[in-house]
């Protein structure tokens, strides 16, 4: 059966939505700066969202805004905003902040006092993504908030494939959505993994990520119910192949082991070969472990040739919202044609066997893969699929 | 002199084995069973690169060390000794 | 749907395994413990919280050192599943698929590396508690320790997070995706959220949840635990019973009677008349939340003692039978013949799920 994609929305550092971003893409523009949204003792470049469309602005909750604005992007896209009425409609998510109750302010004064206003609580106890997103637009089907920290994103995508194939409902709003928050700044800061200077993927002398924030999201639907719709959609949803390392909290297998199986499986899921893969936006995060890693595994299923990009040097490393966001960028680069420079990358490492692109290049083919690995080891890979290439 | 010396390394040494047990969830394990020349990663104690992160921030705070980079921080994290002499040599606090 | 469930493991207030749930079903209800907040020192607080002694156990921890309670809870609950299957096969056990449903996560975790920034800055946190306070942790955790690489995900849906993970649970053996699933629910009290349920819940005084007042101002007692459960379509050495459907709605489901329902009724929630509504007329009624405390992911608790019930043949009492009502509760603990329970769960916001489960 397949699954195919109607509608695709997106909110980053790199653009408040799909053509702004594609715009940056072309011009290798990386609109990173300290952060704005809280003080921080911390010298870290964050790629921010500078203005959330003043429509979403009211939300308390900022991945909600974030969320919501890509949501609604995508459903036009998707030409079904305002038409969810009488149709099965899911809403799955990713994220890692909107999930933790970590207010700072609430829990200072509840040390102090022994006592805290409960607005950061219920807010909290009201926010689950997924499901505040299904209220917001009147979807009435399944809902549910994945959190696998970094491949939050993709695994909220192929948990919609799953609900699709199963007959579970028939149009899924899928994705993620995470915001810039003080405790992640913190923590990945605390790893040693965060870079103070502009983040370069797979580039020799990478120092760490750089955070961002955002959403990603894609309108899924069986083929049968988008021709029903009079859509006659270009992109589809292939295959996704989901592993876990069972190896250690925050590094990856140094083999790839759980990575390549990821990537095999989600080959066998959509019946391509290695040879069908036009590209792949790797989830290049640009520490020191996981390019190395995942640049050998790409290599070793895929080819030393392969193309590929990090588009984290356009976002930051969005967290929740990873997943969803490269889903979109690889949707759409698929559909027109060409892929971005894979910003920050310099210099070729002699460890990493794969190159990244390093201008706009056309690509050919109907397949590309979008993979993401993820803290307590899970890894995910995407495959997205266009009927039309420009060839 | 030399005995003074002496002496201060062993009282850091014995906190560093504390903090360490402490920070790093050593179980079963007192400071007493840690050689003064134990090898802290691979065989000897078996930290990992978690660890290593965790205790840049234990020197940080109970020390006021800050450890550069890799490279240095492979050197200062090879052995309870080394560590120690580290921060018997660099210590702020 | 059919899914049969082939292990279960359990870890509650009352100790680990499903041994002893079954104990405790059958023993009843006892009190809860009486804890001081750290900041409200004169106001004893109820809670059923996991004795230090259920998570200890060398051989399976001692590779997850570093591992919080929420982590633990989980890893034993689930490794305790695998075993209770028997399934051994290394191939089978190494393809596992795992889905970890909790409403509130590592949450007290999460509070400590607040407590890290407060107490030494930004740059002086601990990395250690930052990896632990991630929702995926305690599943990293569980495929570690079975050394287990297939699909692996960590949902949350407040009430209804045990509900997603069986849905897709089922996707993933219709996908083919793996042969077994783990799945199961994990949460904890800790004090700050224990302070939080003191401050936006009613609390039973008497420590008594009443799961048949259908009160429109329940009272709760907050518990913690983990239950998994081992799902699968294959062969398997013993089977619980079948779980035939997982709905969720807001509408009224129409369905069949069954010979019991079990009902979710725990003080979390605004108002619990709605179950009462939901009951069809002189049906037998349990609700099991006295016995391990007031969850928001209880359900798969519940569940856990439907599985016992369809297995054993056996009604075991309801704990607290407070019954202003008039339901047809259960009163006795006896032997029974029972070939279909729903486990009814009711949210605030009028949403509904229900668990069918059947006899094997």
């Amino acid at each position: 059966m397949k699954v195919v994609i109607t509608g695709i929305g997106v909110i980053s550092a790199a653009g408040v939505n799909l053509p702004q971003t594609l715009e940056t893409f072309q011009h290798v523009r990386r609109n990173a700066d300290f952060t704005s949204l809280f003080p921080i003792d911390l010298p870290y470049p964050v790629f921010e969202v500078p203005n959330i469309p003043e429509k979403w602005q009211g939300n308390r909750i900022r991945t909600l805004s974030l969320a919501l604005c890509a949501v609604e992007e995508a459903l036009d896209d998707a030409q079904l905003s305002d038409k969810l009425s009488g149709l099965r409609v899911g809403v799955c998510l990713g994220t890692t902040v909107a999930s933790q109750l970590n207010d700072i302010d609430f829990y200072d004064t509840y040390r102090n006092t022994g006592s805290a206003p409960m607005g950061p609580v219920d807010r909290f106890l009201k926010g689950n993504l997924a499901e505040a997103v299904a209220g917001a637009i009147g979807a009435d089907g399944p809902c549910c908030t994945v959190v696998n920290a970094c491949s939050s994103g993709s695994d909220a995508i192929g948990v919609a494939l799953s609900w699709l194939k199963s007959g579970v409902c028939d149009i899924i709003i899928a994705g993620g959505a995470d915001e810039l928050n003080r405790v992640p700044l913190c923590g990945f800061g605390s790893l040693g993994i965060v870079s103070d200077s502009l983040c370069a993927p797979f580039d020799r002398d990478r120092k760490g990520l750089n955070l961002g924030e955002g959403a990603g999201i894609v309108v899924l639907e069986t083929e049968p119910v988008a021709r029903q719709r009079g859509k006659n959609p270009l992109l589809f949803l292939a295959g996704y192949g989901l592993t876990s390392d069972a190896y250690h909290l925050t590094s990856p297998h140094p083999d790839g082991i759980g990575l390549e199986s990821a990537l095999l499986k989600s080959l066998i899921d959509a019946d391509i070969t290695p040879q069908d893969v036009c590209f792949v936006n790797a989830h290049g995060t640009a520490t020191r472990d996981n390019d190395r890693v995942e640049g050998m595994v790409l290599a070793r299923v895929l080819g030393q040739d392969i193309k590929v990009l990090s588009t984290k040097g356009y976002t930051g490393h969005t967290l929740g919202a990873a997943g969803g966001l490269e889903a979109v960028f690889t949707a759409a680069a698929l559909r027109e044609g060409w892929i971005p420079s894979s910003a920050g990358f310099v210099n070729r490492d002699d460890e990493i066997p794969i190159t990244p692109v390093t201008k706009k290049t056309p690509i050919y083919g109907h397949y590309a893969i979008s993979t993401s690995l993820a803290f307590g080891g899970n890894n995910a890979s995407l495959v997205i699929a266009c009927t039309e290439s420009h060839s | 002199m030399e005995g003074q010396k002496e002496e201060q390394l062993a009282k850091i040494r014995t906190k560093l084995k504390e903090l360490l047990i402490d920070s790093l969830s050593l179980e079963d394990i007192e400071p007493e069973d840690i050689k003064d020349d134990e090898i802290l990663f691979g065989e000897g104690l078996g930290l990992d690169s978690l660890d290593a992160v965790e205790i840049v921030v234990l020197l940080q705070r109970n020390f006021g060390l800050q450890i550069k980079d890799k490279k240095q921080a492979k050197n200062v994290f090879y052995s309870i000794d080394t560590l120690t002499r580290h921060v018997y040599a660099n210590r702020v606090k | 749907m059919s899914l049969s469930i082939a292990g279960i493991g359990i870890v509650f207030t009352r100790g680990r395994g499903i041994d002893s749930y079954d104990d405790a079903l059958r023993q009843g209800w006892i009190p809860p413990s009486q804890i001081e907040l750290p900041y409200v020192p004169d106001k004893p607080f109820l809670v059923y919280q996991i004795e230090k002694e259920t998570l200890t156990d060398r051989s399976i921890l001692k590779r997850i050192r570093r591992a919080d309670r929420f982590s633990k809870m989980a890893v034993l609950a689930a490794f305790d599943a695998v075993h209770d299957s028997g399934i051994t096969r290394e191939d089978e056990i190494s393809s596992l698929g795992i889905i970890t449903a909790t409403a509130l996560g590592p949450h007290t975790t999460t509070f400590r590396f607040l407590d890290d920034i407060l107490d030494y800055g930004d740059v002086n946190v601990s990395p250690t508690l930052f990896s632990h306070s991630v929702h995926n942790a305690a599943t990293s955790y569980i495929a570690s320790v079975l050394n287990s690489h297939g699909p692996t995900v960590t949902l949350t849906h407040f009430f209804f997070s045990f509900h997603q993970a069986l849905i897709l649970a089922e996707a993933w053996l219709n996908e083919g995706r793996c042969k077994h699933v783990l799945v199961g629910s994990v949460d904890e009290c800790g004090a700050v959220m224990e302070y939080i349920c003191s401050r936006k819940l009613r609390t039973a005084q008497d420590g008594r949840i009443k799961p048949f007042n259908f009160s429109p101002f329940p009272l709760a007692v907050p518990g913690e635990g983990s239950v998994f459960f081992l799902i699968t379509r294959g062969e398997c050495r013993k089977r619980y019973c079948e779980i035939t459907g997982v709905y969720m709605g807001t509408n009224n489901i129409e369905e069949d009677r069954p010979d019991m329902y079990v009902i979710d009724a725990n003080g979390l929630t605004e108002d619990e008349i709605k179950y009462k509504d939901t009951l069809i007329p002189n049906a037998l009624v349990a609700g099991y939340a006295p016995v391990f405390g007031s969850i928001m992911t209880g359900s798969s608790f519940n569940c856990a003692a439907a599985a016992l019930m369809l297995k054993n043949q056996v009604q075991y009492a309801c704990p607290v039978q407070d019954n202003p009502f008039g339901v047809n509760l259960c009163a006795m603990t006896e032997h029974a013949q029972i070939e279909e329970i729903q486990c009814i769960k009711n949210s605030c916001d009028q949403k509904k799920a229900v668990i069918k489960l059947k006899r094997s």
